[in-house]
C-alpha cells in the first residue's frame, strides 16, 4: 500500500543552517512577478525601514528547499529522499504558513522538518504525507512554521 | 470606496490581483528561482513518461500570487496566517486571477483580526487554489 516510507513518521530532520542572499530574493521577487522594491534592492528596503531586502510570504517554501540541498550536498536525505517521494505521480495537496516575523537577506536561519504522519484518503485513490517545516532565527526565535501535505496519486 | 484593512467589513472583496499568462518561460525560472526542479514542471519529456499531456505549473507560483494578493492588501508585517489547498492543476497559458473575500473581522488580545476567503482561478473558469489569510489591521 503507497510509495512514501511510513517508518519515517515521526522523524525530525537534524537543523539546517541556511543564510538568505540579496540575489536569491531578488530572483525569486521577480519571477513572481513582486514589484515591491523592498523584495528587489537593499536600499530601497533600508528606506521602508527593513535592515536589508525583505523575503517575500512564500519564500518560507524556498528556504526549505535551500536546506534540502544543502543536506543532500552533505549526503544526508532530503525531505522527498527521506519519505521516498516519487516525482511521477506526486502532487503538492496542501500549503500553510504560520508567520512569526520577517526575513531579510542577511539571516542565517535553521530549518528543520518534521514527518507528522500519512493518510489514505479517496479509499486509498491517494496517499498524503503531512510534514511540518520550521525557520528559526538564533536571536528572534520562530520566523515561520510551514505545514504541508505532499500527494501521491496511486489510482 | 477602495476598501482597506481599517474599512473591510464582512462580504466585501479586496482588491483582485491578476497573474500570467502562465509561460514555459515562467515554470523554468520559478524552478530556478525557488530551487523545485521537479522535471513534471519544466522538462516535456519526463511530463510525458508520467502519463501527462504537458507540463504544468508550479503549484507554488500561484500561491505566490495568493501572497501578493494579501500583503497588497494588508502589508507583509500584519500577514499572520496564509493557507492554500490546491484544487487542480494550471497548464501553460493559464492566467491566474486571485481574489479575497473578507469573512470574519474580530478584536483578540487587543488587536482587530480579519480572515479573508481566497481564491484563485485561471481563465476556463477552473478554481486551482482555495484558502485563508488572517491579517492584523
Amino acid at each position: 500500500m503507497g510509495i512514501f516510507d511510513r517508518s519515517t513518521e515521526g522523524h525530525v530532520t537534524p537543523p539546517v543552517e541556511v543564510t538568505l542572499e540579496r540575489g536569491a530574493i531578488a530572483f525569486f521577487a521577480e519571477t513572481i512577478g513582486e514589484a515591491d522594491p523592498v523584495h528587489l534592492d537593499a536600499d530601497a528596503a533600508q528606506a521602508a525601514g527593513h535592515p536589508d531586502v525583505l523575503a517575500p510570504a512564500t519564500y518560507a517554501v524556498v528556504v526549505g528547499t535551500f536546506a534540502g540541498q544543502k543536506a543532500a550536498r552533505q549526503d544526508q536525505p532530503d525531505l522527498l529522499t527521506l519519505i521516498n517521494g516519487d516525482l511521477r505521480v506526486l502532487l503538492h495537496g496542501t500549503e500553510a504558513y504560520d508567520y512569526h516575523g520577517p526575513m531579510y537577506a542577511g539571516d542565517t536561519v535553521s530549518v528543520q522538518n518534521e514527518v507528522t504522519g500519512f493518510s489514505d484518503p479517496k479509499g486509498g485513490k491517494l496517499e498524503i504525507a503531512h510534514v511540518t517545516t520550521r525557520i528559526t532565527h538564533a536571536e528572534r526565535g520562530p520566523i515561520v512554521t510551514a505545514t504541508r501535505g505532499i500527494i501521491h496519486r496511486l489510482g | 470606496m477602495t476598501i482597506t484593512p481599517q474599512n473591510a467589513q464582512i462580504g466585501d472583496m479586496i482588491p483582485d490581483h491578476k497573474f500570467g499568462p502562465v509561460t514555459r518561460k515562467s515554470l523554468a525560472l520559478y524552478a530556478g528561482a525557488s530551487g523545485d526542479h521537479n522535471p513534471i514542471h519544466i522538462d516535456l519529456d519526463f511530463a510525458k513518461k508520467a502519463g501527462m499531456d504537458d507540463v504544468f505549473a508550479h503549484g507554488m507560483l500561484s500561491m505566490a500570487q495568493l501572497g501578493r494578493l494579501v500583503t497588497n492588501f494588508a502589508g507583509q508585517a500584519n500577514v499572520r496566517h496564509l493557507d492554500t489547498r490546491f484544487t487542480a492543476l494550471t497548464p501553460v497559458g493559464a492566467i491566474v486571477d486571485c481574489t479575497g473575500e473578507v469573512t470574519d473581522r474580530r478584536e483578540e488580545d487587543g488587536e482587530t483580526l480579519l480572515t479573508l476567503k481566497l481564491a484563485a482561478h485561471i481563465d476556463d473558469g477552473t478554481q486551482t487554489l482555495k484558502g485563508e489569510a488572517i491579517i492584523a489591521v
